[in-house]
């Protein structure tokens, strides 16, 4: 993010020998202040380019609009106040979406939604139509029955396909 | 189907309001009084719902009518494999004064349709409803440093909001709170937690319901 001075991005380096030149009249220090003013947000968020670049409905929302429009990816009660349990939940939940980015390779349109209801857990995925479909129900089959033997718990693959990706903007 | 003789039972199942005798506070010693067991209660669940609308009286009453194939009776065939599943217990049920079910969530939206699903719930079954508010949300704050090493003086910070909503019913027999409850509890969505607080209601005990000074005038009072 802001770490090294030399990233290219909105890094701002303020030097204060010029600001020190200026009022050192009273003050009396001289020093080199270096600092990142202008540190913005770089979390989840795909930076305005040339406008060549499809981006989904996902992507182009910021994290700072989920709740308001864009929905949950994940859903459990862990993070419920006085519920617990939450860092083995998110462990799972990231093991699992890069356990179906591998086994369904370049099929993803979006990103995988992950419910629990009980002891079930219900992972949610939009698939492009690029393998044949007996592939697919194989692929889904394993998945289900690695993932529940994993985790000890009946685990419900949900996959609906498309043609292509949407695209919601050009950024 | 010429020549076969079909024999259906009609399952009733009428849920209870108890008022007058739950707020005397006694025990209920009625011969109707009969326990669901899971079995039924899961099959017969949603159909009873769109049975006993309406009805106030708890009595699970069953008509066995042995029909032959020349009447025009169009009526659905329920297996009389369900018969069986219903158990008959003479103790008497539990009861509550008020059962409180509270749920907790991260989204408004999702918390109102479950209340909404709910209450109405409740109505089709004949449970008195109490209160149904929603408590004031809980917002649990992080301030973390931005990046990874140095610059303390940026921080981002984050926020996880709980979101309340509280039903009270009251009046309620066992049985009916076990049902309702299993029926609403199958229904929760994905990411909402529920609590749920009993306020059960006992006879009370006899050497208490008379005082002490009517029994014996005479005697004197070691305890004044």
């Amino acid at each position: 993010m802001a770490a090294s001075l030399s990233s290219i991005g909105n890094v701002r380096v303020l030097s204060a020998l010029a600001w020190s030149s200026s009022l050192c009249s009273f003050s009396g220090s001289r020093g080199l202040h270096v600092t990142v003013s202008c540190c913005k947000n770089r979390a989840a968020r795909i930076r305005v380019g040339k406008g060549d670049k499809p981006v989904t409905y996902e992507q182009a929302h910021h994290p700072h609009h989920i709740g308001h429009r864009k929905g949950w990816l994940s859903q459990h009660t862990s993070n419920l106040k006085g519920e617990d349990g939450a860092a083995e939940r998110t462990v799972e939940d990231v093991f699992i979406r890069r356990f179906m980015f591998g086994t369904f390779h370049g099929c993803l349109a979006n990103e995988i939604v992950i419910k629990r209801r009980g002891n079930l857990l219900n992972v949610c995925a939009v698939m492009l139509q690029k393998l044949p479909p007996q592939k697919f129900y194989f692929l889904i089959g394993y998945t289900e029955s690695l993932l529940s033997h994993f985790y000890k718990c009946p685990v419900k693959l949900e996959i609906q396909t498309l043609q292509d990706k949407i695209v919601y903007k050009y950024l | 189907f010429i020549g076969a003789r079909y024999h259906f039972s009609f399952h009733l199942i009428r849920l209870q309001s108890c008022s007058k005798a739950a707020s005397r506070g006694q025990t209920f010693k009625k011969q109707n009084r009969r326990k669901v067991n899971n079995k039924d209660r899961n099959r017969e669940g949603p159909a009873s719902l769109s049975v006993c609308s309406g009805h106030r009286k708890c009595n699970i009453t069953r008509f066995h009518l042995p029909l032959t194939p020349s009447t025009s009776f169009h009526t659905t065939v329920l297996t009389s494999a369900a018969q069986s599943a219903i158990t008959v217990t003479e103790e008497p049920d539990t009861l509550f004064q008020k059962l409180v079910v509270l749920v907790k969530g991260h989204d408004r939206a999702v918390l109102d349709s479950y209340e909404f699903f709910a209450t109405m719930t409740a109505k089709e079954l004949g449970i008195s409803l109490g209160k149904v508010f929603e408590p004031p949300k809980d917002i649990e704050r992080l301030t973390l440093l931005k990046s990874i090493h140095i610059f303390k003086k940026h921080r981002v910070q984050y926020e996880m909001r709980t979101h309340y909503r509280c039903i009270e019913l009251h009046h309620i027999t066992g049985c009916t709170a076990q049902v309702y409850l299993e029926y609403i509890q199958r229904n929760l969505p994905e990411g909402v937690a529920m609590e749920v607080t009993k306020t059960a209601m006992e006879k009370v005990p006899d050497h208490i319901l008379e005082p002490m000074w009517k029994e014996i005038p005479t005697d004197d009072k070691p305890s004044q």
